[in-house]
């Protein structure tokens, strides 16, 4: 695959899935009340400095084929176009056109 | 009838807390526990796109090895042949004069 935009999104999955558990332990100590502000404050900070490929938010489901950002049918993986060139084409499984 | 009092009521929550082994938090404070309790997305998501097995990808796996690229191996056969019917880049100016339109339209 040479899109850029999935390049990207890889990216973020990659640095998501690296920094995940320290972001998770960083996240308790700072949404805890039951802890000194301060301690919470200390956390945030420390949430604050991760990059912006840590956060899951910036991960995008994008189509596995065309690398399309919009349309995605996230069963299949695949942009609208490219499942119905599949479905067509018999290669999803169980996927047939309506007729009746 | 005897009324239960808002004290005995409370006794009650901790004792029921303490024999199903729940966390007795009468005032609902955050504890942040979900932030725990969540599963981690991390190893799905970096599943979602399938192993790219091009000859790109594989010479990023293996360093030092130099797999034919096609493409690229076309690219400059098709420079080279441009070359040779005299429709290559032009030189590179050397001085900023040499770079301007009008001194080279003389």
């Amino acid at each position: 695959m040479t899109f850029a935009r999935v390049a990207r999104d890889m990216k973020a999955r990659q640095g998501v899935n690296a920094n995940e558990i320290a972001r998770r332990a960083y996240l308790y100590v700072s949404r805890n009340q039951a802890l000194p502000p301060s301690v919470r404050y200390q956390a945030q900070l420390q949430l604050n400095s991760f990059g912006r490929y840590t956060r899951p938010s910036t991960v995008k489901n994008r189509c596995t084929v065309s690398g399309k950002g919009r349309g995605i049918i996230s069963e299949f993986g695949l942009s609208r176009y490219q499942f119905r060139l599949k479905a067509l084409a018999g290669e999803l499984p169980g996927v047939h056109k309506a007729s009746w | 009838m005897a009324t239960v009092t808002p004290s005995r009521l409370a006794a009650l929550q901790r004792l029921r807390c303490h024999v199903f082994q729940t966390s007795y938090n009468p005032n609902g404070i955050r504890t942040g526990a979900k932030y725990l309790r969540k599963n981690l997305v991390g190893p799905a998501m970096i599943n979602y796109y399938p192993q790219d097995f091009s000859i790109h990808a594989l010479r990023k796996l293996v360093p030092g090895w130099d797999a034919p690229l096609l493409e690229e191996q076309q690219r400059l056969a098709d420079v080279q042949d441009r070359k040779n019917r005299g429709k290559g880049a032009p030189k590179k100016a050397k001085s900023k004069a040499e770079s301007r339109r009008a001194g080279k339209r003389r």
